[in-house]
């Protein structure tokens, strides 16, 4: 027993290497200034990447605000329409429940491309193409089943017994959505916002393609650089990318950790 | 009777969209694919284009190919995933940086993950730049080319860069969610370790791990960036193939990109069926106690 | 037949010593049952019986021969575990069967061994069932079934009915006795249930705070209490301090005679269903006054007081005395137990 615990080791410790010494790349690519074949470590350092991304003159800045307000906005609005999709599912029992669950989780599967290329025609038709509205409709297809999906089960623990007796001991409906139901769901409430902000944020295809060039967000603007094999360039954009990501997910945190002080309710 | 609208009323917004954006979108791509395209003027519906996309060998070696990438990718991150979750788990370090930033991938989009890969595989990248070092190779062009080749080992491995963490992740929550009492039951009837795994842990787990295979399946199947960023030029995976159809600047060539969408889209929706029909498969030992 | 023996088992855990040195031998064939409160360390002794755990020193003996170094997997101790852990994604007959194709046994074999448990634990029709579909005295049977069919050296249970209702306790009681008696396997039953302890077993041992207390058949545990630890845990009990004198228990309440001469400053132990209570005076006794009263249907629980003393009686309902109510107070103090006073 005590030997196959070291083999345990060795393979986790391993296999966690290899998934992150990329990113240590990743890092190190970011701040080059020279790097030529075959040196192992770069001959000199250098911030250009990061003064290109922070320089006012490139818009950069602009494009990582206009990202980040967007997929904040696809966020809140996939939450807000997935609350009462996912106690539907998760509290009800009613006809072709299954059918609907069914068909809320499908995007996951079925391809964007495929989604993206058949609805463009009906976007332009509507003006919806290459607006910022488009493109957070469009946003919301491929987060809607990761968030109902997540809020089902949360739902699903919860029950509706909770409310019921709030109900019971006088509260309005609305208070008791406030003061009881949000509080107990609050860990699953975060779980499922930092998942839809990621999904939102990476999104580069659709994007691309109902925002047609006029909607640029940091996929975008860095997608030609890994295209053109400008290593520097990308690697910075992937950096501010995470960073960006990670900042995010942490202020998601603190906020509902602020809100609701403790968060012993349950662990989701 | 208000009661029994209700749960349809919460549905109403969620649907809204599904319906208008997601199922309107395929509805709309089955029709042009049908050469229903009236802004073109292509008002007759036929199965021309499927005729000709499906005998196309050009499209038959794409459509092999992306199975081809999609299951060798999700079924080695399926396997390394699991392996990860379970050392992880045996070796009881709960807590800690380790245990957190292995699923640091599953908030890096693609398109990094397929920058990574460039980083580190190709022929100036840091895997040749070591070996260089230690001598096995004196000079570039001795390092195999490992993205945009025939093989699609760049691509596989982006996949797996994603995929194994994601598994990793789901596998490990339902793992740590196992009654460790069921390990003891197995035990103290004569099962050995590397039983109970099999016999125990494994069948328990099964449901979420076939529903994650199913998911980064049919991710890699449809998904765009990393074949457009890494594929070769021929064959290229379907996605991509669909995109040059679709913006070819002669429209009377979209149905054929419609159609391609529709062969994804048909694949993708027999793997719902699948995954809908495994999870009543498990249902009947659900608890997890 | 396999005979248990443990010498001086000791555990610890986070500096907590839950086990202070267990010395306990199970004759073959016997049941015994180790009874004492939640976290006495009752489990624990069974799982290092088990060698879920192992010991932090001592030895556990099968038929003379010391198996702490042998690994779980191979003891052939079973535990039926008190929430049963059916492998809820096998069916009734692979649960039974799990632990005979562990060992590797031959299919054929293993198909007669499984009828053989499904007769045995009366589960006909039962078998392609899963564990979800089951009901609680189902499952309890399957989990024996499962610990039987494996043919272990002892059998172990853990709280096996504390998940059932009161009705379905008492027959599943019932039946496992049986089959223990019918197979004559050993076997320990873990328990906080004195009452269980009492119907079920040959012989009880009392566990306390990780020792055992006292060890004996049931109407000696229960007649003749090693210590009030041991007598309060069978039930709540009165103690008049007093002193043994040429023959007679001298206390508050007065003189009575006894047969007792041990020890000179004693605590005379008496339980609430010992003192008798009448309304007149009536042979050797003393007065005391009801200060409440508690209707349970076939008996009544009073509190009283005498000489400033608290006593609780436990009376049937035939004669029935109100508050506040003066009432004369009989004990035999012939048969009462004696424990050495504790210094006071």
């Amino acid at each position: 027993m005590k030997k196959n615990n070291y083999i345990f080791k060795i393979t986790m410790y391993l296999l966690i290497f290899l998934l992150i010494s990329p990113l240590v790349i990743l890092v190190i690519w970011s701040f080059v200034r020279i790097w030529p074949w075959p040196n192992l470590l770069p001959r000199d350092y250098g911030l250009r990447g990061f003064k290109h991304v922070l320089d006012p003159s490139t818009k950069s800045l602009r494009v990582l605000f206009l990202s980040v307000g967007l997929s904040s906005l696809v966020t809140l609005c996939t939450l807000l329409i997935s609350i009462p999709a996912a106690k539907a599912l998760g509290v009800y029992e009613f006809r072709g429940k299954g059918f609907f669950k069914m068909l809320i989780l499908a995007p996951i599967i079925v391809p964007p491309v495929a989604v993206a290329m058949g609805i463009h025609i009906a976007f332009i038709k509507l003006g919806l193409a290459n607006t910022f509205l488009g493109v957070v409709f469009v946003h919301l297809v491929p987060c809607i089943p990761y968030a109902v999906r997540i809020l089902t089960n949360v739902f699903e623990i919860i029950g509706e017994s909770m409310e019921m007796q709030a109900r019971v001991l006088g509260a309005s409906p609305l208070q008791t959505f406030i003061k009881i139901t949000l509080p107990l769901m609050a860990p699953g409430l975060l779980s499922a916002g930092s998942l839809v902000f990621i999904v939102s944020l990476s999104q580069y295809f659709l994007t691309f393609l109902i925002g047609g060039g006029r909607i640029i967000t940091l996929p975008m603007l860095m997608f030609p650089y890994i295209q053109s094999g400008d290593r520097m360039m990308a690697s910075t954009y992937s950096i501010i990318f995470i960073v960006t990501a990670l900042i995010m997910l942490l202020i998601m945190e603190r906020i509902v950790r602020n809100y609701y002080k403790e968060q012993n309710y349950f662990y989701i | 009777m208000l009661k029994k609208f209700k749960p349809y009323v919460m549905l109403a917004p969620v649907m809204f969209i599904i319906l208008g954006i997601f199922t309107m979108g395929l509805a709309l791509g089955f029709f042009q694919s049908l050469g229903y395209f009236p802004a073109v003027g292509l008002k007759e519906f036929t199965l021309r284009y499927y005729k000709e996309v499906l005998t196309d060998i050009g499209f038959l070696d794409s459509l092999k190919f992306t199975l081809y990438t999609s299951f060798v990718s999700s079924t080695l991150a399926l396997i390394i995933g699991v392996l990860l979750a379970y050392s992880i788990f045996q070796s009881k370090s709960r807590k800690g940086v380790l245990y957190t930033i292995y699923k640091l991938p599953v908030i890096v989009p693609h398109s990094i993950a397929a920058l990574l890969v460039f980083n580190v595989l190709t022929q100036s990248g840091i895997l040749a730049r070591v070996l260089f070092y230690l001598g096995i190779i004196s000079e570039q062009t001795q390092f195999p080319s490992l993205i945009f080749d025939q093989n699609g080992i760049g691509i596989i491995i982006s996949y797996l860069w994603k995929g194994i963490p994601f598994i990793a992740m789901t596998v490990y929550t339902v793992l740590s969610n196992i009654n460790d009492k069921l390990t003891d039951a197995a035990l103290n009837l004569g099962a050995n370790r590397r039983q109970v795994f099999w016999k125990i842990l494994l069948p328990l787990l099964m449901p979420s791990i076939l529903s994650s295979y199913i998911i980064i399946f049919a991710f890699s199947f449809g998904a765009f960036e990393i074949p457009y960023l890494l594929g070769p030029t021929s064959p290229k995976l379907l996605p991509v193939k669909a995109y040059i159809e679709y913006i070819n600047p002669d429209l009377s060539h979209r149905p054929y990109s419609m159609v391609i969408n529709m062969v994804l889209a048909s694949y993708s929706l027999i793997l719902v069926w699948f995954y809908s029909k495994t999870f009543k498969l498990f249902s009947k030992f659900d608890e997890i106690s | 037949m396999y005979k248990i023996e443990l010498k001086n088992i000791s555990k610890v855990f986070e500096n907590k010593r839950v086990l202070k040195g267990i010395n306990l031998i199970v004759n073959e064939g016997e049941m015994l049952s180790l009874l004492g409160p939640s976290g006495c360390g009752k489990t624990t002794t069974l799982k290092i019986i088990a060698g879920l755990f192992s010991p932090d020193c001592g030895d556990i003996l099968f038929n003379g021969k010391s198996i702490v170094n042998i690994p779980v997997e191979k003891r052939g101790a079973v535990i039926v575990f008190q929430d049963y852990l059916l492998f809820p994604h096998m069916t009734v007959e692979e649960n039974i069967a799990f632990g005979l194709k562990m060992a590797k046994i031959k299919k054929p074999k293993r198909r007669v061994k499984v009828r053989e448990m499904i007769d045995l634990v009366k589960l006909d029709g039962c078998e392609k069932k899963y564990p979800s579909e089951l009901s609680g005295g189902q499952k309890q049977r399957v989990a024996i079934a499962r610990a039987l069919a494996i043919e272990p050296k002892v059998l172990l249970l853990d709280e096996p009915f504390s998940n059932l209702d009161t009705r379905l306790r008492e027959s599943m009681r019932i039946f496992v006795c049986d089959i223990q008696k019918k197979l004559g396997i050993t076997t320990i039953l873990v328990t906080h249930d004195k009452e269980e302890a009492l119907l079920t077993s040959h012989r009880v041992a009392v566990i306390l705070d990780g020792e055992i207390k006292q060890i004996g058949t049931p109407a000696e545990v229960y007649e003749k209490p090693s210590s009030p630890l041991v007598a309060d845990f069978f039930g709540e009990k009165n103690y008049l301090e007093g002193e043994i004198i040429k023959g007679f228990f001298v206390c508050k309440m007065g003189k009575f005679k006894t047969g007792f001469d041990k020890y000179p400053r004693v605590m005379a132990m008496i339980r609430p269903e010992e003192i008798e209570l009448t309304d007149s005076e009536e042979g050797s006794g003393f007065w005391g006054r009801i200060l409440s009263k508690q209707y349970a249907g076939d008996k009544i629980y009073y509190k009283l007081s005498a000489n400033d003393i608290q006593l609780k009686c436990m009376a049937n309902s035939k004669n029935m005395f109100e508050a506040n109510q003066r009432v004369w107070l009989k004990i035999d103090f012939e048969k009462t137990i004696f424990f050495k006073a504790e210094k006071s």
